[in-house]
């Protein structure tokens, strides 16, 4: 999957949760989740559960301590998806 | 330091699956997973932990300077009605909860100063400040630092007064210490 393609399905996912909407049209990977799309933090659960159902994937306490960023999502998806 | 978090029951309700499969066990504890199934009203013990974890998050985002997201990490204990602890590593905080049929309030710390309100916008929330500390709102700006947490600036400076917000649906709460008086 290319970094693009990774986006692209990263941006599907938090859709639902996310409360400002120019910050989502700008996505990128330098975006962070609660400080630009500002989503609650309780939500922050169901982006990483629905991440882990997208790729098929299990995300581990030290991985999602970390997952706050467009960025840090796509390496932990990445290092996942390699070791599986 | 101080910490706080206001959650909007009605909100909750629409905004998380609680009952999600996963969702438990990805933020809470053995321990606090078996009081929530055991718990009377298990939605309100879900969200008086979560408040729980969140007011003491803020204090120790201030102590390591950097932002994470280990729910886990924080595990609660009730004691009363209101009363509870939460240990983080090898720190333990006492909490205070408010649970109304519209909201549960957290706090921590022993603030000089707190408000739960209808949700407001800054300027309302300088205003209610000035209110507080009889420093003219004109003078006060708040800024959140890099780690997320908002600074009270006295003409453009942080001085003795340290602040702590929370905005959850159509709630608003902060609490304020003055370092002066503690």
């Amino acid at each position: 999957m290319t970094q693009e393609e990774l986006i692209t399905s990263l941006k599907k996912i938090v859709k639902p949760y996310i409360q400002d909407e120019e910050a989502f049209n700008n996505l990128s990977e330098d975006t962070d989740f609660i400080n630009d799309l500002k989503i609650n933090s309780a939500n922050l659960v169901d982006v990483v559960l629905d991440v882990e159902d997208e790729f098929d994937i299990e995300i581990d306490n030290d991985s999602m301590e970390k997952m706050l960023s467009v960025k840090a999502a796509i390496e932990i998806i990445e290092s996942k998806l390699a070791e599986s | 330091m101080i910490g706080n978090d206001i959650i909007d029951l009605s909100l909750a309700k629409t905004q998380s699956n609680w009952q999600r499969s996963g969702f438990l066990e990805k933020q809470f504890t053995k321990h606090e997973i078996e009081a929530i199934q055991k718990a009377e009203n298990s939605f309100l013990l879900v969200w008086r932990f979560w408040s729980m974890k969140e007011a003491v998050y803020k204090v120790v985002v201030q102590q390591q300077k950097k932002r994470f997201f280990a729910p886990k990490k924080f595990e609660c204990k009730i004691r009363s009605e209101t009363k509870g602890f939460v240990r983080f590593e090898d720190q333990t905080f006492e909490t205070t909860t408010q649970t109304t049929h519209k909201y549960i309030y957290t706090s921590v710390g022993k603030a000089t100063a707190q408000h739960i309100g209808p949700k407001a916008d800054e300027q309302e929330i300088l205003k209610l400040i000035e209110r507080n500390t009889g420093i003219p709102s004109i003078q006060l700006e708040i800024k959140k630092t890099a780690v997320g947490v908002p600074e009270l600036l006295i003409a453009g400076k942080q001085r003795n007064y340290r602040l702590t917000k929370s905005h959850h649906g159509a709630y608003e709460a902060f609490e304020i210490i003055n370092l002066n008086n503690s």
